[in-house]
C-alpha cells in the first residue's frame, strides 16, 4: 500500500524555483493493484514515478511506502556505463542485502535477460532494448510490493513484451504495478486502475480504460 | 500500522533491514563497483598507481636533485622527495577523487538505499586503500635496492599520512557538495589545488624558504604534516619552527565538519537536479 498525501513537487532551475511541477496530488495504490500512469510529456509522470520510488523528496506533502518499493525502472537509470551487465547485477544485489544467495539471483537476472554474452560486456555497448531487459530482469530477481517501471516495455521487442507480460501475471497475487507508458495496448494489457495527470493534478480512475478516454478527450480539446 | 492484519505486511515488516545494515551493504557494493571502474579503467590502471609517484620521484630528483642536496645535507635526497611526493599526493588525489564521486556514481542513486554521501566516503577508502598498496610496493621498491626506508618513529609518520588523507576527505566532502551546487566551484578547487604542488615543500625544505615568508608558508596545512612526516622519518632532519600537527588536524575537523555539514543539508538538493 502507498499513499499519496497533499503532495507539491517544483524544481529549482538556474533561474529560481521553477513552476509547480506536481499540485497537491493525493491517493491511495491498495496493494496488487496495476495501477498506469497517463499524461502529456511533462505532465509530471516520471516525477511522481521518482517520489513514489523514494529517490526525490516532495517540496511539499507525504508520500508513504507501506511496503517494498523497487526504484524506477527505465532509460537505462541505475546502471554504471562502464560496467559488465553481471557486475551492475551484482552491485544491485549487493545493496539489496543479498550477498548470500548472490549466485542464485544471478542466475535468474541471466535467465530472465537473455542477453546471451553481452551480459559480461559494459553497459555503454548495449542497445535501450537489452537494457531494459536487464532492468526489468534485475527488478524481478527480489520480492518486492510494487514493481516502478517508466516506460521500460516501450523500447522491449514483442518476445519480451510477452515475457514481462507473462512475468506480471505470474507475480500478480503477491505484488503490484506502477507503469507509465504511452503505449495504449501495454497500459490495457498490465493495468486495471489509473491516474491521470493533468496541470499539475492526479485524477484517479478505478479502470484504465476510463483514465485513458480522459487523458485522449484533454489531447482534442 | 492499519494492515496488521494483513500477512504480507507482517511479513516485510519481520523482514526489513536496519539502517546501519544497509549502509553496510550499500558501502561493500559501492567499495567493489570503484574498485572495479577504478582499476579497470584503462588496461594499465593498476601500473600507474605505482609508477605515478615513481615518475614523480625520478622528474624532481633530475630538476631538483642537485640545488636540493646542498639544502638538505646529509639527509637522502631520494626519501626526502619521496615522502613530499607521497604526503601530497595523498591529499590532493584524495581530494579530487572524491569531489567528482556523485557525478561519477550519478546513475546509481536510482536505488533509494545509495545515498549521495555514500559515494564520497567510500571513494575516500579506497583512496586510502590504494595509497597503502601504492606506499608499500613504493618503500619495498627503495629498500631493496638499499634505501634505510624504516622511520625512526613510526607512529608519528602514520599520524602525519592520516591527518594528510583526512584533509584530502574534509576538502573533497566540501568540494563534492559545492561543485554540485556551483558548478565553477569544482573547477577553482582543483586549479587552487595545482600550484599548491610547489608551495608545500616536495622538493626543497621550508627552511630554504626566507625568515620573513615562512609564515605566509605556513599556512598551507599540507606543510604541516609533510614536515611532519620527515621529521618522523629523518632523525637527524630539521624542520622550521611553527610546523604543528595541532595546525593540520584543526583544518581537518573545520572541514569534514563542513563537509559533512553541507552533506546533510544539501542531501535532496545533490541528488535532485
Amino acid at each position: 500500500m502507498i499513499v499519496v498525501d497533499g503532495v507539491y513537487k517544483r524544481y529549482r532551475s538556474d533561474h529560481g524555483m521553477g513552476k509547480w511541477v506536481l499540485q497537491n496530488v493525493s491517493f491511495t495504490i491498495p496493494p496488487k493493484l496495476n495501477v498506469g500512469l497517463v499524461g502529456r510529456n511533462g505532465a509530471g509522470k516520471s516525477t511522481l514515478l521518482r517520489l513514489i520510488g523514494g529517490i526525490d523528496i516532495p517540496t511539499r506533502g507525504l508520500v508513504e511506502r507501506r511496503c517494498r518499493v523497487s526504484w524506477p525502472m527505465g532509460f537505462g537509470g541505475g546502471l554504471a556505463a562502464s560496467l559488465t551487465g553481471r557486475q551492475n547485477a551484482k552491485f544491485v544485489c549487493r545493496i539489496h542485502g543479498h550477498e548470500e544467495d548472490l549466485q542464485d539471483r544471478l542466475r535468474y537476472i541471466e535467465d530472465f535477460a537473455e542477453l546471451g554474452e553481452s551480459f559480461d560486456e559494459p553497459i555503454k555497448t548495449y542497445s535501450s532494448g537489452m537494457k531494459s531487459r536487464l532492468q526489468f530482469g534485475l527488478s524481478l530477481a527480489f520480492d518486492f510490493d510494487v514493481y516502478i517501471s517508466d516506460e521500460v516495455t516501450a523500447t522491449g521487442d514483442a518476445a519480451f513484451k510477452d515475457k514481462a507480460a507473462a512475468a506480471f501475471q505470474a507475480l500478480s497475487d503477491r505484488a503490484g504495478l506502477i507503469m507509465v507508458s504511452h503505449a495504449e495496448g501495454t497500459l490495457k494489457e498490465f493495468c486495471k486502475a489509473g491516474i491521470w495527470l493533468h496541470e499539475g493534478r492526479a485524477y484517479w480512475f478505478d479502470s484504465i480504460n476510463d483514465a485513458l478516454t480522459e487523458y485522449k478527450k484533454s489531447l482534442h480539446r | 500500522m492499519a494492515f496488521a492484519d494483513d500477512p504480507a505486511d507482517v511479513q516485510n515488516r519481520n523482514s526489513v533491514r536496519s539502517p546501519t545494515s544497509i549502509t553496510w551493504a550499500v558501502w561493500k557494493a559501492l567499495l567493489l563497483r570503484e574498485a572495479v571502474a577504478r582499476l579497470s579503467a584503462t588496461r594499465t590502471a593498476w601500473l600507474w598507481l605505482i609508477l605515478d609517484p615513481v615518475v614523480q620521484v625520478i622528474f624532481l630528483i633530475v630538476l631538483f636533485g642537485f640545488v636540493l642536496q646542498k639544502l638538505i645535507g646529509n639527509i637522502d635526497m631520494g626519501l626526502f622527495i619521496t615522502t613530499g611526493v607521497l604526503g601530497f599526493g595523498l591529499a590532493r588525489n584524495t581530494a579530487m577523487r572524491i569531489k567528482d564521486a556523485i557525478t561519477a556514481n550519478d546513475t546509481l542513486l536510482t536505488y533509494r538505499q545509495v545515498l549521495a554521501v555514500d559515494t564520497v566516503l567510500v571513494r575516500a577508502g579506497l583512496e586510502a586503500l590504494l595509497f597503502i598498496i601504492s606506499a608499500l610496493c613504493l618503500f619495498t621498491g627503495l629498500g631493496l635496492i638499499g634505501y634505510q626506508v624504516f622511520p625512526h618513529d613510526f607512529l608519528q609518520v602514520m599520524l602525519a599520512f592520516v591527518a594528510l588523507w583526512l584533509a584530502g576527505v574534509g576538502l573533497g566532502l566540501i568540494l563534492s557538495v559545492s561543485s554540485q551546487l556551483i558548478p565553477e566551484s569544482g573547477k577553482v578547487g582543483g586549479v587552487l589545488l595545482g600550484p599548491l604542488y610547489f608551495v608545500s615543500g616536495i622538493m626543497y625544505p621550508p627552511s630554504a624558504i626566507p625568515p620573513a615568508y615562512q609564515g605566509w608558508f605556513l599556512l598551507n596545512p599540507f606543510v604541516h604534516g609533510i614536515e611532519t612526516i620527515r621529521t618522523g622519518f629523518f632523525p637527524q632532519y630539521h624542520t622550521i619552527p611553527g610546523v604543528s600537527m595541532g595546525y593540520l588536524l584543526a583544518f581537518v575537523m573545520v572541514t569534514i565538519c563542513l563537509g559533512l555539514a553541507l552533506h546533510v543539508r544539501y542531501a535532496t538538493r545533490v541528488v535532485t537536479k
